[in-house]
C-alpha cells in the first residue's frame, strides 16, 4: 500500500485553501478571508466555519420561489407546497410505406373501416401502392405538478396530433389526460380523473418511452374498455417503487376519453320499443313488428317516421367498467418503459396480468342494418379505430377482456411479451337475421337468411426484445405480434414484424431518433356482418336495403404493407 | 404479392441474426463490485475499471484524512457542453468542486475506500443532497477516483446534477425517469504545477508525492 502524509497540521492552518471561491461568493470577499487566514487573524477551523455557513445561508438568499429546468420548466414555491412542471412534446414522423395490390382492392373494410355520415356508414379503406407522408405524430403540451403537499399531484395532457389516415378533418386539441394522484398512503394511492387504464403493460407504458416508432396493432386492439386505452374512472393501487407486489383496482365509466355512456344511445321510434331509423317513408323498416308500422301510408307496413323524428333513447346506461391488475417485480424494478436504457446491473424482471370487464357497448343494430339506426357514432368510430371493427353491427355485447405480460431486463437486453384474449358476449344470442322478407303485404316480417357463422372471440399477442448497441444510447430492436380477431373467422389474421433502430440522443427517453420498419400482413377472410355475404336485404327482388348485393370481400387476399417510419421526438 | 408477403419472416430471420450479433459483442459498462459506504448523503462503492491492464492497475494508498481533504479542495470543475458554445462566447470559469460539508462527509469514507481499492477496481463516489424538489429528486456530485501509483486520477460525470429518486416519474406514472447519464466536465486542480499527466493512462492527474513535498513544512 502506497502511505502518503505530511507532519504538520499547523502548515495547513496557516495557509489558504487552494481552489476557486464557494458558489456565489464574490472574489473580494474570498480575498479578504484568504487573506485574513494568511495573517494568522482567523484559525484555519474558523475559515472552514465561515465558508461552510456561507454555503449553507445561499439557501436563505434565494427568492420564496424557484424557477429551474429539469425535465421540463419547474415553478416551485421554497417550502414545495406547489410544484408547477411544464413540459412539450414532439414527435414528427416522416412514414413512407408501400402496400400490395389488395390494398387496392378489396382494401380493409372489416378490422380499420372508415365510419362516416351522420349514420356511421362503412367506408372501405383503399390505397395505392406508395405513399409518403410528413405528420405530427405526437404533439403533446404537459402541466403538472403537486398542491398543498407533494402528495397531491395532478397531471394535464393536451393532445395536438396531426389527423389520423380516416379522419377527414384537421387535428384538434383534445383533453387527453386530466387526472388527480394522492399519494398520501403508499399501500392505497388514488387516481382520479381521466387516464390511461392501468391494464395491459404496452398500454401502460407511454408512447414516449417505446422501442419502436408505434405499439403494435394487437396492443391497440386490446384495451381495457375495447375501445380506447382512456378513460374517466378511479383507480386505487400500490406505490410502484415501494412494493414489490403492485395491485391497480379500478372503474370508469367504460365509455372512453372525453365521453359517457349517455353519448350511448339508440334510434326509437317515436313509439316505444320500436327500432328507429332513418329511411325514406316507403321503405320497410326490418325487423319492425307490424304494431311498428303505419299500414295506412301504403299496403307495404312501412316507417312512419320522417327524419329527425325518431328518438335517441337511452337504455342500460347505469353500467361501469371494471378493471383489476396485478404486477408481480420478482427481480428489481423493470418498470414499464422499454428497453433498458438504464443499463441494469442486476436482472429486471417482472410478470403482470390484468383483467377488465366493460359491459353493454353497443356495436349497433343486431340486425345487420348498420347505416340504419343512429346509434352513437363515437362508439362505432372507436371501436373501428382499435381495428375491432369486425365487431361492429353484432348490437349489444360485454367486453371481458384478459392480458398476461412479462418482460426482463439485463445489461441492456431486454425481452417483453404480452398475450391478450377477449371474450365478446353478444346479448343477443345465436346468429342475427340479415335478410327478411313479407310473407304477404302487411304482415310482420320473417327471417329468411340469418349470418352464416357468429362472432367469435379474439386473442393475440407480441414479443418485443432489444439490445442497446451502445449502452443507454443506441438499441436495436425487433417485435413480432399476432391477432386473430374473430377466432370464428378463416384468413383473418393479422401478423405484424417490426425491427427499430433506436438513438437516444442524451441517454434519456427524452430526445430520440427512431427508425422502424414494419411488415404487416392481414387477412380480409371471415365474415363481417354487413361487409360480406349475405348481405342484408330485404324483400329480395323489390327492395335492397340498405346496403347493395356486392361484399367488400368479393375478391379476397392479404393486405401486405410495407412502412418506414423515421421520427424524431423531444420530449422538453 | 406473394413475394411482399415473404419480406416479413424474411425480416424476423435478419433479425434475430443481428440480435445474435449484438448480444455476442456485449458492450459493457463498469459495474459495482463492493460497497463501501451508502447513506443518504455519501455513497462510496467500488466498480470495475474498464482501463484496466497490467501497467495501469489502481494502488491502495492511505492518506490521511487532514491531507486528503485539502488534495479534495484543490480541484474545481467546469461543465464542457456538447453544444460548440464557446463561439458564443459560453467560457465560463470553473467552479469548486466539493463544498466543505461535502468534503467533510466524504473524506472519512473515501480514505477508507483509497485503502480498500483492488488493482482491477477504481472508486466510484457521490455526495448526495436534497433537490430542488427534494421529495423526488436529489442533487449528486461524483464521479470516480483512480490512484495509480503516485498519480491521483480524478474524473466527474455530474456535478450538481438533479438525479431522479424513483424510477417512474412522480407526476407522469406512466413515464419512466431513468438516471441522468454521466456528463462531461473538465477537471482543473490548483496549484496546477501538480496537476500532471499520468504517462501511463495518458491522462490528467494530482502528482500525490509532489503535492505532498508541496505541503510540507
Amino acid at each position: 500500500m502506497m502511505t502518503v502524509s505530511i507532519d504538520s497540521n499547523e502548515t495547513i492552518a496557516a495557509e489558504p485553501p487552494q481552489g476557486p471561491a464557494p458558489e456565489g461568493m464574490d472574489p473580494v470577499t474570498k480575498f479578504l478571508l484568504d487573506d485574513a487566514l494568511a495573517q494568522g487573524r482567523i484559525s484555519k477551523q474558523r475559515y472552514a466555519a465561515l465558508v461552510r455557513d456561507y454555503e449553507e445561508q445561499a439557501y436563505e438568499r434565494q427568492p420564496p420561489y424557484k424557477i429551474w429546468y429539469e425535465r421540463g420548466l419547474n415553478l416551485s414555491t421554497n417550502d414545495n407546497a406547489f410544484l408547477l412542471r411544464i413540459r412539450g412534446r414532439l414527435d414528427v414522423q416522416f412514414v413512407a410505406r408501400s402496400r400490395n395490390d389488395a390494398w387496392r382492392n378489396p382494401g380493409d373494410g372489416k378490422n380499420f373501416p372508415d365510419i362516416v355520415g351522420v349514420f356511421g356508414d362503412y367506408r372501405v379503406v383503399r390505397s395505392e401502392s406508395d405513399a409518403t407522408t410528413v405528420n405530427l405524430r405526437r404533439a403533446r403540451l404537459y402541466f403538472m405538478g403537486h398542491v398543498f403537499s407533494p402528495d397531491m399531484k395532478y397531471y394535464i395532457q393536451l393532445r395536438m396530433d396531426s389527423a389520423s389516415e380516416s379522419s377527414q378533418t384537421q387535428g384538434s386539441v383534445q383533453l387527453y389526460d386530466y387526472f388527480l394522484l394522492n399519494t398520501m398512503l403508499p399501500i392505497a394511492n388514488a387516481q382520479l380523473g381521466q387516464y390511461k387504464v392501468y391494464f395491459n403493460r404496452a398500454q401502460i407504458n407511454s408512447t414516449a418511452s417505446m422501442q419502436f416508432t408505434e405499439r403494435a396493432l394487437v396492443s391497440d386492439a386490446f384495451t381495457a374498455s375495447g375501445l380506447d386505452r382512456r378513460d374517466i374512472g378511479l383507480t386505487i393501487m400500490n406505490d410502484e417503487d415501494r412494493f414489490p407486489l403492485n395491485y391497480y383496482a379500478g372503474v370508469f365509466g367504460g365509455a372512453g376519453p372525453n365521453f359517457t355512456r349517455l353519448g350511448n344511445f339508440e334510434s326509437e321510434q317515436i313509439t316505444q320499443g320500436c327500432p328507429g331509423g332513418q329511411q325514406p317513408p316507403t321503405t320497410p323498416l326490418p325487423p319492425g313488428s307490424a304494431s311498428c308500422t303505419d299500414p295506412t301510408l301504403n299496403p307495404n307496413n312501412t316507417n312512419p317516421l320522417q327524419r329527425n323524428l325518431n328518438a335517441d333513447t337511452r337504455i342500460d346506461v347505469n353500467k361501469l367498467m371494471y378493471t383489476a391488475r396485478l404486477n408481480w417485480n420478482v427481480m428489481g424494478r423493470p418498470g414499464y418503459g422499454e428497453g433498458d436504457i438504464s443499463y441494469s446491473t442486476k436482472p429486471q424482471f417482472a410478470i403482470g396480468g390484468g383483467y377488465a370487464y366493460n359491459p353493454r357497448i353497443n356495436t349497433s343494430t343486431n340486425n345487420a342494418f348498420i347505416g340504419v339506426d343512429l346509434a352513437d357514432l363515437n362508439i362505432r368510430r372507436l371501436i373501428a379505430a382499435g381495428g375491432n371493427g369486425r365487431q361492429l353491427g353484432w348490437g349489444v355485447v360485454d367486453y371481458s377482456t384478459w392480458a398476461v405480460d412479462t418482460v426482463f431486463k439485463y445489461r441492456g437486453f431486454s425481452l417483453q411479451g404480452e398475450y391478450y384474449f377477449k371474450n365478446v358476449n353478444r346479448r343477443d344470442k345465436g346468429p342475427p337475421c340479415v335478410q327478411f322478407v313479407q310473407p304477404v303485404a302487411g304482415a310482420e316480417f320473417i327471417c329468411a337468411t340469418q349470418a352464416p357463422q357468429e362472432l367469435g372471440n379474439s386473442f393475440g399477442w407480441y414479443v418485443q426484445s432489444g439490445y442497446y448497441i451502445i449502452p443507454r444510447y443506441v438499441e436495436l430492436a425487433g417485435r413480432y405480434a399476432y391477432w386473430d380477431p374473430d377466432t370464428n373467422a378463416a384468413s383473418d389474421l393479422i401478423k405484424e414484424v417490426d425491427l427499430s433502430l433506436n438513438w437516444f440522443v442524451n441517454g434519456t427517453y427524452d430526445h430520440a431518433i427512431q427508425l422502424t420498419f414494419s411488415n404487416i400482413a392481414m387477412g380480409t377472410g371471415g365474415y363481417a356482418i354487413g361487409r360480406s355475404n349475405p348481405m342484408p336485404l330485404v324483400n329480395q327482388g323489390t327492395d335492397i336495403f340498405p346496403n347493395g348485393p356486392i361484399p367488400v370481400d368479393a375478391r379476397g387476399g392479404t393486405l401486405v404493407e410495407n412502412v418506414i417510419r423515421l421520427q424524431y421526438q423531444l420530449f422538453f | 404479392m406473394t413475394s411482399i408477403s415473404r419480406i416479413g419472416p424474411s425480416c424476423l430471420a435478419v433479425l434475430f441474426s443481428l440480435h445474435a450479433i449484438v448480444l455476442i459483442s456485449c458492450a459493457r459498462l463498469p459495474e459495482t463490485t463492493r460497497v463501501i459506504h451508502e447513506d443518504e448523503r455519501v455513497v462510496v462503492v467500488m466498480e470495475t475499471d474498464p482501463d484496466f491492464s497490467p501497467y495501469a492497475q489502481s494502488t491502495p494508498t492511505d492518506i490521511p484524512p487532514d491531507q486528503l481533504n485539502r488534495l479534495l479542495h484543490g480541484f474545481s470543475v467546469r461543465h464542457i457542453s456538447s453544444i460548440p458554445v464557446r463561439f458564443l462566447g459560453d467560457e465560463r470559469p470553473p467552479r469548486k468542486f466539493l463544498r466543505e460539508r461535502e468534503i467533510e462527509a466524504l473524506v472519512p469514507v473515501l480514505q477508507e475506500a483509497l485503502q480498500k481499492v483492488g488493482p482491477r477496481e477504481r472508486i466510484r463516489f457521490e455526495v448526495l443532497s436534497p433537490g430542488r424538489n427534494p421529495r423526488y429528486w436529489r442533487d449528486v456530485t461524483g464521479g470516480w477516483i483512480k490512484v495509480r501509483n503516485r498519480y491521483f486520477h480524478l474524473q466527474v460525470d455530474y456535478f450538481h446534477v438533479e438525479q431522479p429518486i424513483r424510477k417512474t416519474d412522480a407526476y407522469d406514472p406512466y413515464y419512466p425517469s431513468p438516471p441522468t447519464p454521466e456528463r462531461n466536465y473538465a477537471v482543473y486542480f490548483e496549484p496546477q504545477n501538480l496537476f500532471v499527466v499520468d504517462p501511463q493512462l495518458n491522462e490528467p492527474a494530482v502528482d500525490l508525492t509532489r503535492f505532498l513535498e508541496s505541503t510540507a513544512p
